[in-house]
């Protein structure tokens, strides 16, 4: 019970899920993630056109999950002891969700570069789930 | 547009009760809301009931507002379960106010119910989540308390708020909730063990989450012409918000703020013909420290960025110029989730009646409400004011 995510709900998004592919607003030019529904800054509906950003951009917001990670997370948590995840502002404009990757999770703070990188996310029901985290740029 | 009165209400008992079912703590609230009222209601003559409910665990996820209602002796009156996350009952008061209003009821029933502390800890996991976005939120790892400590983060950043800000609200939380019979934390905490406390999702820590409970609550409505019938001591809903904003906090143009809050907040003062200035007291919707912070910039309490030193001022505290969370809120109190925003309610009603026993601060004649779903999905927020219009 819970959230569930089905496979074509997650195969459906795959160009958002491995390179955090954007919506540009016809509309009024802002940039909404993912790239469906209405823009999140003028509310205009149907006007979002693709963009493929780079996956480059700065971190604005940085936790460290020590613990409560829900059942489909908690294999990673045990084995890392910690998860970081972080809301980055990427360079073409959309603010994203992230978990990081290839680093201390706790050395990373407000403020620092980062870029994408496809990574395992998790398993469902047998199947391997694949998708961006952000690590630190070099 | 009809005047609409709160004419009584009462919560459960908020903890952990593995001898009550969602059933049998929702029949408490109710006999208690019913015992509340000044005069004798026939439970028969209630025209509406709203029923807020998450759902934690999956017990009864289709019709859990009848399965409840029907339990307490109102079989065959409308019933509709709410789902707004944390704000399901504040939503669910606010359907009973625009049900009075519009002459659809004379009598309405508006309440929650939760249990969350008789699953395992894997299954209480899942489902603590499910109020965050679940296709993007969740799948970057985050947790609840992780999509408030990024709100944590950015507010510290931006405004200069520290540890001592954040614990300070569970300290005063606590101290609130010690003289709260009814509270699933009855226990004071010492700034130290509150700043000291493990590590949840830094920068937020044991101390500044709330507790997942067990409760319910109810309150009872009433037109005029009712609640006449009913008391001589009446409670008015003076100012009824409700709004709702993207439900990933990524999507939202501010980390350090909930816009749906202040909208919600701009139609019930404006509906009450007040500000900010004119609350007396408040219920804010505490489930973490930081959004305690974050409620009273919202609500116009004190200036964006400045909630930590207002609190520290002990404005908010029970001597303050404008308590906050005198049950202790939902860090003391407890948070079972659909019974919260009802539960508030029925905190302001015993305070504004004088019935609120060791915790009761005198001279209290207009409070405010606040009930966040998610991450601020949702909110509701209510004016409520002493005597006849």
């Amino acid at each position: 019970m819970g959230a569930y995510l089905s496979v074509p709900s997650w195969v459906r998004n795959l160009d958002s899920r491995y390179r955090f592919v954007l919506g540009e607003c016809t509309e009024c030019g802002g940039y909404t993630f993912p790239p469906e529904g209405a823009c999140v800054e003028c509310n205009a509906v149907g006007t979002l056109e693709p963009v493929e950003p780079a996956g480059t951009g700065e971190v604005v917001a940085q936790t460290v999950i020590e613990s409560g990670a829900p059942p489909e997370f908690a294999a990673l948590l045990d084995a890392q002891g910690a998860i970081g995840v972080v809301l980055v502002e990427l360079d073409e404009g959309a603010r994203v969700p992230g978990m990081l990757t290839d680093c201390d999770p706790r050395e990373v703070a407000r403020g620092d570069r980062v870029e994408s990188v496809v990574r395992r996310i998790y398993e469902q029901e047998g199947i391997v789930r694949y998708g961006a985290k952000f690590r630190p740029e070099p | 547009m009809r005047e609409v009165y709160l004419v009584g209400a009462a919560q459960s008992a908020f903890g952990s009760f593995p001898d009550e079912s969602y059933r049998s703590l929702f029949a408490a609230a109710f006999e208690r809301a019913l015992d509340s009222v000044d005069g004798d209601v026939d439970r028969t003559s209630i025209d509406e009931a709203y029923v807020g409910s998450l759902g934690v665990g999956g017990r009864q996820l289709g019709l859990s507002g009848p399965a409840v209602t029907e339990h307490v002796g109102l079989d065959g009156t409308s019933c509709t379960r709410i789902e707004n996350a944390c704000a399901a009952s504040g939503s669910a008061f606010r359907q009973g106010v625009l049900a009075v209003r519009a002459g659809a009821a004379d009598l309405a029933l508006a309440g929650g119910v939760e249990v969350m502390t008789d699953t395992s800890g894997e299954r209480t996991r899942e489902w603590l989540g499910v109020s965050g976005e679940t296709e993007w939120e969740r799948m970057a790892g985050t947790t609840f308390a992780g999509v408030y400590a990024h709100m944590a983060d950015a507010h510290m950043a931006e405004h200069g708020t520290t540890r001592e800000h954040l614990s300070s609200v569970a300290v005063k939380n606590h101290a609130n909730g010690a003289n709260n019979p009814d509270a699933h934390l009855q226990f004071e905490t010492t700034l130290d063990d509150a700043m000291d406390a493990a590590t949840v999702a830094d920068p937020l820590n044991l101390f500044d989450c709330c507790p997942t409970s067990d409760g319910a609550s109810v309150a009872l409505l009433a037109s005029r012409e009712t609640a006449e019938e009913l008391t001589d001591d009446p409670i008015r809903v003076t100012g009824s918000g409700q709004a709702s904003s993207r439900v990933g906090l990524f999507q939202r143009p501010s980390l350090t703020s909930i816009p749906a809050t202040g909208d919600a907040a701009d139609q019930a003062y404006d509906e009450a013909g007040v500000g900010p200035e004119d609350v007396d007291f408040a219920e804010v919707h505490d489930c973490f420290s930081i959004a305690e912070l974050v409620a009273c910039e919202d609500l116009g309490f004190c200036d964006a960025g400045e909630a930590g030193e207002y609190v520290l001022s002990g404005a908010t505290e029970p001597d303050g110029e404008r308590p906050v969370n005198l049950s202790g809120g939902l860090k003391s109190k407890g948070h079972p989730i659909g019974a919260t925003g009802t539960g508030q309610i029925a905190e302001v009603y015993k305070q504004l009646r004088g019935e609120a026993g060791e915790r009761q601060v005198d001279g209290l004649h207009r409070g405010l409400t606040h009930n966040v779903g998610g991450s601020g999905g949702a909110v509701a927020v209510h004016v409520f004011e002493e005597g006849w219009a």
